[in-house]
């Protein structure tokens, strides 16, 4: 028996899809960003806290994953009804700004193989164009987390999605996790429409964050 | 420096060579027999035998006061001989300081240090002596808090900077000519000793140790002698003898001394009896609370999600493998000080952007954080703090129930410099981890240290794998309202239990079998899991 809706510990905002996670805004979290945001952080704090928020991103994107009752028996003899994990899992990272959250993934799931996709922008047609795939060979049969601290107009993550869909896994599987992502109204001319909406039923997981400094320009060069 | 009796001297004295006669003597006696060395008690150093007891009762405060003997005596009377004999008859006293009033010098002027170091500085008179301070040490440790005593470098003639923490002791012996001298120092103690001693057996005494000892001559030592030390004597020391309690002679004593241990553990028992009839054994802590833990609003439960619950179940699982349970361990750790931070204080904070662009976030407000483990199941949550905060300063405390009465016994403490000071210690925030609330009987005595150190009880965030609902977490709470505890699961059920050493299935015993409270469905032996 899968459990379904698995219950989050998170929330979503009216405003955003239902498909749409944001971590508890807390104290905490916001005095986390900081630290990433200020162009004065130096380079190990800026790896060090945004692997805290990465790892915080992940936690609550396994808890997307369906897990199954497990009876076990503790060391003392006792008996304790826990549930299991089930259903495989991979990461996939979007080149390069996606490859430094996998630090953080490996931080929480152990030895999970971990697929790259490049997409960049096709100068002549200024669509997002696939350069490079490489991917588990069994992709199709595992959840898939997809990786890439930002999200702007969401091109690249539309091609991502898309691309691993080519390959045999169903939407439903796929759970994005991105640290920032711009808000659909403050986004530039020349702004697709938001990813969530597009990919239908994704998951996207996400931190709010304003979107006028939410430029691919400042993660890839901060990354 | 092992050898001979100067050997107490190195606590304070951080070069080797013998300190000028002029200064205050503090050596032990003439017959010194080497096999009685060994057993000779270092001065301002906390001397254990076996843990520290609790010293306070089921609200959480102390109970009393440790016990103060103040030993004021000649030159070379004897005073430090006594002082060592009483600990050794003591015996089984689980920890004793011997505070010596030479650490207390006061600070000298340049002109000062001048005259010491031509043997024309009175350091016989009470002047001398920084009274003020040494009484507010002594009250400091009378009173179970920390303290850190001045150290005094007799080469330097000076007062140095550093100074030397002190804390848990519950016996303070303070020795000196002047002991018995200050008002102030005479309230605090519960027994006045003075050594009386012959004067030609001081002096006596006092040319052979120079000479010997110090390389000094005997003319040198007889014009010092006449000039400061016999005045001194006559004036300040001898008259404070009409203060004590017990007058002890210099030279054969041991009738005295007996009659003085007899009576200090007269009054130390007398003193536990109070203690343990206010102290709860853990059968009494079944006192199950009107409003469910889940409601308390200091008790922070991680929520409940099925990645939680995932790694719950692996954790308790007691066919997980060792490497699988480090790994979920520190996973899961590392989540619970995440939750942890949380309740730190944070403050706006303006940042600029790479895009230059000002963003108005926030940032910790705590002046100093640190983390401090409890021995050793604590341990496997420091890799998860370390995860979230990579410079924090980690303390640890060792604490293990006694096999007997599963009395808590608190063996061992190394607490950060942030801690040590009073003054930090208001300031700091401390993460308090161990694998478990059972009993509650360690988690008590180390927020107890703490506080004692000076902590606000706001400032403990107390983390933990689990909680037993049963279990002395309801004293806890009730002792300590401030205190905040973070936590992964509540389990129901506390009860004791034979816990069956482990092997390697080769006959070869990996841990001994003891008998200890679990919690259950609990996690097993955590500290043994996830370290043999």
């Amino acid at each position: 028996m899968v459990l379904e809706n698995a219950p989050s510990s998170q929330t979503t905002p009216a405003a955003l899809p239902p498909s749409v996670f944001t971590l508890p805004q807390t104290a905490q979290l916001e005095a986390l960003y900081t630290i990433i945001r200020d162009k004065d952080t130096s380079r190990g704090d800026f790896l060090f806290y945004s692997d805290r928020i990465i790892r915080l991103l992940v936690e609550e994107g396994l808890n997307h994953l369906p897990v199954v009752p497990k009876t076990v028996e503790t060391p003392t003899g006792a008996t304790y009804e826990g549930v299991g994990f089930e259903g495989k899992i991979c990461g996939v990272s979007i080149l390069r700004a996606g490859e430094a959250m996998e630090a953080g993934l490996r931080e929480v799931c152990r030895s999970v193989r971990i697929g790259k996709i490049l997409i960049q922008r096709d100068e002549e047609t200024a669509q997002p164009k696939l350069f490079y795939a490489k991917l588990p060979q069994d992709i199709a049969s595992r959840y898939v987390l997809l990786l890439d601290p930002m999200l702007a107009t969401g091109g690249s993550a539309a091609k991502a999605v898309e691309v691993i869909k080519e390959h045999g896994v169903p939407e439903e599987r796929i759970i994005f996790i991105n640290l920032v992502r711009a808000t659909p109204c403050e986004q530039g001319p020349r702004a697709g429409p938001p990813v969530c909406r597009e990919l239908g039923r994704d998951l996207g997981l996400r931190s709010c964050a304003p979107a006028r400094i939410t430029t691919h320009h400042q993660i890839q060069g901060a990354a | 420096m092992s050898s001979g009796p100067v050997s107490a001297l190195t606590v304070q004295e951080p070069s080797h060579t013998p300190r000028p006669a002029l200064s205050r003597s503090v050596t032990g006696t003439l017959n010194g027999s080497s096999s009685s060395l060994t057993l000779q008690a270092k001065k301002n150093t906390v001397l254990k035998s076996h843990g520290r007891p609790p010293w306070y009762g089921e609200d959480g405060k102390p109970i009393c006061d440790a016990f103060v003997i103040g030993i004021a005596g000649g030159s070379a009377s004897g005073k430090t001989h006594v002082a060592r004999r009483i600990v050794q008859s003591l015996g089984s006293i689980p920890t004793v300081i011997i505070l010596s009033q030479d650490s207390f010098y006061k600070r000298h002027t340049p002109e000062e240090i001048e005259l010491a170091h031509a043997s024309r500085f009175d350091f016989d008179h009470p002047d001398a002596i920084d009274m003020p301070l040494f009484a507010s040490c002594l009250a400091d440790l009378k009173s179970c808090k920390q303290t850190n005593i001045p150290i005094y470098s007799f080469t330097e003639h000076q007062r140095l900077d550093e100074t030397k923490y002190l804390y848990g002791a519950a016996i303070i012996i303070a020795e000196g000519i002047m002991a018995l001298h200050d008002p102030t120092l005479r309230a605090l103690y519960d027994l006045k000793i003075f050594v009386q001693c012959d004067s030609d057996l001081m002096l006596a005494r006092r040319i052979r140790r120079d000479v010997k000892e110090r390389g000094r001559n005997v003319d040198g030592v007889l014009e010092q002698y006449l000039r400061y030390v016999k005045p001194s004597y006559d004036n300040f020391v001898l008259p404070t003898s009409k203060y004590a309690n017990i007058i002890v002679p210099g030279s054969d004593n041991n009738v005295a001394i007996e009659l003085i241990s007899t009576h200090i553990r007269r009054q130390l028992n007398e003193r536990a009896t109070r203690l343990r009839q206010h102290l709860v054994g853990p059968r009494d802590l079944i006192s199950q609370s009107a409003i469910p833990l889940e409601a308390h609003s200091n008790l922070a439960l991680l929520p409940q999600t099925p990645q939680l619950k995932g790694i719950l179940t692996k954790l308790r699982d007691r066919t997980t493998k060792r490497g699988d349970f480090i790994f979920f361990t520190d996973r899961l750790s590392t989540f619970l000080a995440e939750k942890a931070t949380e309740f730190l204080p944070y403050k706006p904070r303006s940042v600029v952007t790479q895009v230059d662009a000002t963003y108005n976030g926030k940032e910790i407000a705590a002046k100093c954080v640190c983390g401090v483990s409890i021995l050793r199941s604590g341990g496997p949550l420091e890799q998860g703090l370390r995860r979230v905060i990579s410079d924090i300063r980690m303390g640890s405390l060792l604490i293990q129930s006694e096999a007997s009465t599963g009395e808590p016994l608190l063996l061992h403490l190394l607490l950060p410099t942030c801690i040590r000071d009073r003054k930090t210690a208001q300031d700091t925030w401390v993460f308090l981890l161990d694998a478990q609330i059972g009993t509650a009987a360690a988690a008590f005595m180390a927020i107890r240290v703490l506080l004692d150190h000076g902590v606000l009880p706001e400032h403990i965030i107390f983390v933990t794998f689990l909680v037993a609902r049963s279990g002395g977490i309801h004293v806890l709470q009730r002792a300590f309202p401030g205190v905040r505890i973070v936590c992964a699961a509540i389990d129901d059920e506390l009860r004791e239990m034979w816990l069956p050493g482990v092997d390697e299935g080769d006959g070869k015993a990996v841990t001994e079998g003891r008998k200890a409270w679990v919690v259950e469905p609990g996690m097993g032996h955590i500290g043994d899991r996830y370290y043999l």
